[in-house]
């Protein structure tokens, strides 16, 4: 059986992470993945644009989920990982992002788990930023 | 854009110094990443997503609305991966088209490491 820092049961939370987005760490986000998209970097071009300012990569925020993911089940997340999300909302720079979740159904296969999980990032105003859910095999 | 149209596979590698930089941008300190090569998946699924928006050439405009990935097994950072994108899915809807683009990342043994779908709502020209 995995050993992890939280209650492998149907119904508990997975540890939650806290992150705030700074433009500093979107500019960096965006040499790490070449993505150099003005609406993300150029603050003059994002101000015309509807949404107002930057935005921060929506894959940015799928890197919190896979963080706490990979703090909660290790390297089975990234040799079993599943993740399937929806972008709810833009974050801009000077949000915080809670990201969450729970164990929604633990199915025992051959040999192994498969922990079925609801992911969710909201911000500081509790509004949803990404909703999904999340799988992982675990012995 | 249409249904089943294929992207040429794009090739590329994670070295060591795009890794350092994706863990400081993303705040991720997991000791798993700490001297033993092993990158992220969702940076490699970022350098797969490059590597398709720069082929599809996504219009102003373009909102990227779902996402889903599959991770298969690890990526280290002497790996060299080939990303293959297809076109599975166009839908037009008033004046916006929802496009479905199914990725599949491949390491140089031909293993696959990473599959995706990626949904983008593009404004039609």
């Amino acid at each position: 059986m995995m050993s992890t820092s939280f209650e492998l049961k149907e119904g508990s939370p997975l540890p939650k992470i806290t992150k705030n987005i700074t433009q500093d760490n979107i500019n960096l986000y965006a040499k790490a993945s070449g993505d150099f998209n003005p609406i993300h970097v150029d603050a003059d071009y994002a101000r015309k644009t509807p949404l107002g300012g930057t935005v921060a990569h929506g894959m940015i925020i799928l890197a919190y989920i896979s963080q706490m993911l990979t703090g909660a089940f290790g390297q089975r997340w990234l040799t079993s990982g599943k993740l399937n999300v929806r972008f709810r909302a833009p974050a801009r720079p000077g949000d915080v992002i809670t990201v969450s979740g729970s164990i929604r159904r633990i199915e025992r296969g051959d040999g192994h788990q498969t922990i079925d999980c609801e992911v969710l990032c909201r911000n500081q105003n509790d509004e949803p930023v990404i909703t999904g859910e999340a799988k992982v095999k675990v012995k | 854009m249409k249904d089943g149209q294929e992207f040429p596979p794009a090739a590329f590698q994670v070295d060591a110094r795009t890794v350092a930089d994706y863990l400081k941008a993303v705040g991720e300190d997991n000791g798993l990443y700490e001297n033993t090569g092993l990158v992220p998946p969702m940076a490699v699924a970022a350098l797969s997503l490059k590597a398709l928006i720069s082929a599809i050439s996504m219009p102003p405009g373009t909102i990227h609305v779902s996402q889903e990935f599959e991770f298969t097994d690890t990526v280290k950072t002497e790996d060299t991966l080939t990303s293959h994108a297809r076109v599975s899915r166009v839908q037009a809807r008033g004046k916006l088209h929802l496009i479905t683009v199914e990725t599949r990342v491949l390491n140089q043994e031909s293993k696959p490491v990473l599959t995706g779908k990626t949904g983008f709502i593009l404004p039609t020209p």
